[in-house]
Parts: structure tokens; sequence; C-alpha cells
């Protein structure tokens, strides 16, 4: 019996987030790989791989408000924009045109967060009073509403079609533009960068399994899935939805304030309406409502579009073609995906996942 | 027989919706520890009189009385949390949760962690999680649906369905219990079942059960008190003996024989 994944001797044992030996192996084994792969690359794929991270972040908030919580949000992208704003403002080197305090990360970082989280609870008397496609639209006009005052405040924004200069990673007094020598190991920005996305990502990915797995999640699934059948057991529906809100946007401003820093600095145009759909379809692709899913859909987004470029490249396809450039196709192909995904694996690439998993578990029968 | 004191209380309550009567200053009693039951033809007003007391309709005259409190105009989850639970006439589960997890939703308004150590999982959100669980499991044990703890609910047949709904609302720990046709769609051995489940609620949880349902030879054997609505009106009550036998009842049901 002892030999047997499934057996639990206790609750305790089976509420644990990693709760049988292979899990933990695979979970150990991870994160030592991650390190790895973090420490020796330093070329494009780098960079691909911490934009990664730091849009999974983003895509896991928008999954807590619409894939948990069954709440359409189209205004993701300027809760993105407040929090890297505010991450901007208060990390910005003092002496630019624009409003800067030049702050630590330690300071900005945080509060990038909490900034467009207050936000989110200001709105939330009205997105929670509304449903469906109502809410839909509402937030389309939380977008436009938002870009609009990017576009023109410009002390903050440097605005439209100028943006602003991003602040320096700084932590605790420490300049990741140093970087660090151990022995003969040296570890330049990059490396410290994707290092750092991957302690904040790891933080994150157990706040939502958290959430996930205690009664915060189990309201917001509820009211996803019976709103009245949630309230009639005790569920605080306002209550609920403005928390749901609060904390995705909360996740939006961290990812915004790192992915934009990271990337050297931003237009106020990028926070536009196709921003926030773009996370949507990360998400969707990625497996709505699971806890893996936003970090599936992200890396596959992130790294897709230059992985076929490579395999377009690696074959010399469509090297003469004059009717479509390189650019074009990996969109192309990208679309593609997307179509092929929607039609026929609803559940995203966790569902895939998920069959695989259960596939080996059982190897070598059939179920 | 002692004389019980009232756990709710229905006074003089009418609901319409445009021009269409659904209830007409229609009162009765729920006693402690009993099991009430309202019966009455298609579109007599039993189901408005549930969504009267859960807090879905406002009632447009008359109170409600929950013990002590007015809850004519509370709110679903304040009602949910004085010690009313539900049922769904057309069950009302979360399709994309396991049994155990619609049965651990309805734990909610028991745990008292808040939004922050639920997040970081704190010590006391998991005693409060390993709580519920024990608490959950004693009600899969107690409703005999171990074999489904881990199924989606949409893969269930009906009659488990609908056990895992009783579950959900025993889940709240509640004080009144509101069973909206239970026996609905079910055959002679799941509906047998059921009525020894709303036995047991009421006799080993002492939980009052308010009742409505199609199936008269149930209703009869297991309630204490029946209520006849028709049209939105009261026409009885009393015990299941003087209910059958009274002429208004008998004529809502088969008609009458007079000219």
């Amino acid at each position: 019996m002892k030999d047997r994944l499934d057996f639990y001797n206790s609750y305790k044992e089976e509420h644990r987030i990693f709760n049988n030996r292979v899990q933990r192996f695979w979970a150990v084994f991870g994160v030592l790989i991650s390190i790895y792969t973090l420490i020796i690359l330093d070329d494009v794929w780098l960079f691909l791989l911490t934009l990664a991270m730091m849009t999974t972040i983003g895509a896991w908030g928008l999954n807590i408000v619409s894939g948990f919580a069954g709440q359409i949000s189209l205004a993701h992208g300027a809760f993105i924009g407040i929090g890297t704003y505010t991450a901007f403002v208060l990390g910005g080197n003092i002496g630019s045109s624009v409003l800067s305090y030049g702050l630590d990360m330690a300071i900005w970082l945080p509060l990038s967060g909490i900034v467009p989280m207050l936000f989110g609870i200001l709105i939330s008397p009205v997105t929670s009073k509304l449903k469906g496609l109502n809410l839909g639209l509402f937030s389309i006009g939380i977008v436009y509403f938002v870009l609009h005052i990017f576009q023109n405040f410009r002390t903050v924004t440097g605005g439209s079609g100028l943006g602003r200069k991003s602040p320096d990673f700084v932590f605790l007094g420490f300049n990741f533009e140093n970087g660090i020598t151990i022995g003969n190991l040296v570890l330049n920005e990059n490396n410290l960068i994707a290092l750092f996305s991957l302690v904040i990502l790891i933080l994150s990915g157990f706040g939502v399994k958290n959430i996930a797995r205690t009664k915060t999640g189990r309201a917001f699934f509820s009211i996803r899935d019976r709103d009245i059948a949630a309230e009639a057991i005790g569920v605080d529906l306002l209550r609920y939805k403005g928390i749901a809100y609060a904390i995705s946007s909360f996740y939006a401003g961290i990812c915004g304030a790192l992915l934009f820093t990271f990337t050297g600095g931003v237009e106020p145009n990028q926070f536009n309406f196709v921003y926030s759909v773009t996370f949507i379809a990360i998400v969707i692709i990625g497996g709505a409502g699971t806890v893996l899913g936003p970090l599936f859909g992200s890396f596959f987004f992130i790294l897709m579009p230059s992985v076929i470029q490579e395999i377009i490249h690696f074959f010399g396809l469509f090297e003469q073609s004059s009717l479509l450039n390189l650019a074009q196709i990996e969109r192309l192909v990208f679309g593609i995906f997307i179509i092929v995904f929607l039609i026929f694996e609803p559940r995203g690439l966790w569902g895939i996942w998920f069959r695989l998993r259960n596939y080996f578990k059982a190897w070598p029968f059939s179920y | 027989m002692v004389e019980l004191s009232s756990l709710l209380k229905f006074e003089d309550v009418s609901l319409s919706f445009g021009g269409i009567t659904a209830l007409k200053n229609v009162s009765f009693d729920v006693k402690e520890k009993s099991i009430t039951s309202i019966i009455g033809p298609n579109g007599a007003g039993k189901t408005s009189v549930f969504n009267c007391i859960s807090g879905i309709y406002s009632p447009d005259s008359g109170n409600i009385f929950f013990e002590d409190a007015n809850i004519t105009n509370m709110r679903p989850n304040k009602i949910a949390e004085l010690g009313i639970a539900r049922t769904f006439q057309n069950i009302e589960l979360f399709e994309n949760l396991s049994v155990l997890e619609n049965i651990l939703t309805g734990v909610h308004r028991r745990l008292d962690y808040g939004i922050l150590s639920g997040l970081f999982y704190s010590s006391k959100a998991k005693k409060g999680e390993l709580y519920a669980r024990k608490e959950a499991e004693d009600i899969i044990d107690f409703l005999e649906i171990e074999e489904y703890r881990y199924s989606y609910v949409m893969s269930l047949p009906y009659g488990i369905q609908k056990r895992v709904e009783l579950g959900r609302a025993l889940a709240l720990a509640p004080k009144l219990i509101l069973l909206d046709e239970p026996a609905a769609g079910m055959n002679n051995e799941e509906t047998e079942d059921i009525a020894r489940f709303i036995i047991d609620i009421n006799e080993e949880l002492k939980i009052s059960v308010l009742l409505v349902d199609h199936d008269m030879n149930m209703v009869t054997d297991i309630a204490h008190e029946i209520t006849v609505l028709n049209f939105g009106e009261k026409i009885a009550d009393g015990t299941p003996n003087e209910v059958i036998e009274n002429s208004s009842v008998i004529e809502a049901y088969v008609g009458s024989s007079k000219k």
C-alpha cells in the first residue's frame, strides 16, 4: 500500500500542493532545470524566457477574474498599464523630463501591484453588479478611458508617440547591471533579471494555487458556475467579485512593472484594446480556470513565433517568396494554431498536458 | 405532545409579477424540529414561497421571521448565514467541480480565515481547510456517496446529483433546510432513499425540514404538517390525515363532483 502514489494516511497529506513522491520530484527537478537554463543561456532565448515568465504573472491575474470567477474582463491591459506607470514614476531615474522619484525596486514593485488593486476595488461597485456581455462592454470602456489618460497625462507617461524610459533593476541597493561573479561563474544583468523573475513567478504561482484550494477559490468557482446557488449557500457575490478584481489587478500590476522595466521603456498606445485581447488569447490557449494553463499559454505565446521562424529558417522555406515575408508567415501559422486549439482542444494546452499525464500515470494500461 | 415553538413564520405574504399573483396573503409556520410540507398543483406558488424565504424574491407585502430576525428583505447570503439552506428544483450544482468540492463550498460560511491567510495558506487557513474536509467527509458518509467523492458532478446520474445537492445544503450546518422537489424524476427505490435521508436529517441531525413535492405518498408518510396552496392562496393546513380528508384539497387536485 505504501508504494501507491494515491494512498494517503491523512487529509493533511492529501491537501499538500505536491502530494506524492513523483510530484515532489518533478517540482524540484523542474526548478533546478529552470535555474540551470537561466544561468547558462545568454541570447535571444533568455530574453524570450524572461518575457514569458513575466507574461505568465499577468495571465494568472486574468485567469483569476475570468477563469476562476467567470467575470469577463477586457480591461486587463489597462490594469497592467496602471501598474507599469506606477513602477515608472516611483522607480524612474531622477532628472528625466517626466515625473520620477528614483526609488528602490523593493518599494516600487509591491506598490505597482497595490495601485492597480486599489483601482480595481474602486470600480468594483460597478463591475460587481454587471454580468456577461454588459460587464464585457463596461470593461472595454475602461480600456479606452485609461488609454486616453495615458495618452494625455504627459508628465507621467511622456505622451502618445513618445513614451518614457524604464527604471533600473535596483533591488535593496544592488544594481543588477553590475552582475555577480561566483567563482568562475559570471552572471550578467540578463541572467539576474531572469532568475529574479523565476522567484516572483514561483511565488505568484503558489498564490494562485492557494487561492484555488481554499475557500476564496471555491467561492470564485461557485460564482462562475451558478451565481444564484452561490448566494444561497452564503457567498457574498459583491464582495467576492470585488476580491477577484482586486487580486487580478494586483497580478496585472506586477506583470506590467516587470515586463516593461525589462524591455526598457513603454509608449502609452501599448496598452490598447488589442493588448487586453492578447491576454485573453493566452489564457484560452493555455486553459482557462486552471492553475497551470496560463503558464503554458504564456510560454506558447511568447516562444512559438520564434520557434516557427527557426523552423522556417531551418528548412529554408519561403526564402525566395515575395508573396509573404517571414513575419507574416509566422503570424499566420500562429493564428492557425489558435483556431485549431479553440476547435479541437477547448481545455487548452492544460487539457493536452492532463491527458498525457494520465496516460503515463496508468502506463502500460490504457486506463 | 408538547407545543413546539415556531422556527420560521410566514406572515401574510403576497407576491406578484406584473399582473400575475404568485402568492396572496399566505401564512404558515414551520415548527422547530419538524418536517413541514407545502403541496399544491402546478403553478400554486410553492417555489415562490421558497424563493421568498431564501431571499431570491422580495415579497410585495407581509413579513417572514426566522427565529427572531425579520428576513423579509435580506440578501440571500445573509439569510444563508442565519442558518437556512436550500436545494433547487432543477439541480444547481457547480458543474465544473467535483462532488467533494461542491460540498466543501457549502462549508464556506463556517470558515472564518481571511483572504490573505488563504493566499499564503497560513496555519489558520490550513486548520480551516482540514476542518472543512472533515465536515464534508461526514456528510459524504451520511449520504453514502463515498465512491463519487472525486467525480465531476456532471458525469453523475440524476439521483446522485440530487443527493450531492442535498449534501451541499447540509454542509451549511443549517437550522432549517428547504427541499424543492427532492424526489422529482426519481423511481420508487430512489424516492424511498431520499425519504429515508429526509427523516434522518430531521431526527439524527435535528434539522427542521420544509419540503415541496408532488409525490403525495412520500409527503403524507414523512411530513408532520402540511400546507396546501392553490393559485397562490392557502386552502388548507394541518396534519397529513386532516389534509387528505379536506374537501377543498380534493377539489383542487381531482375536481368537484357537484354541479
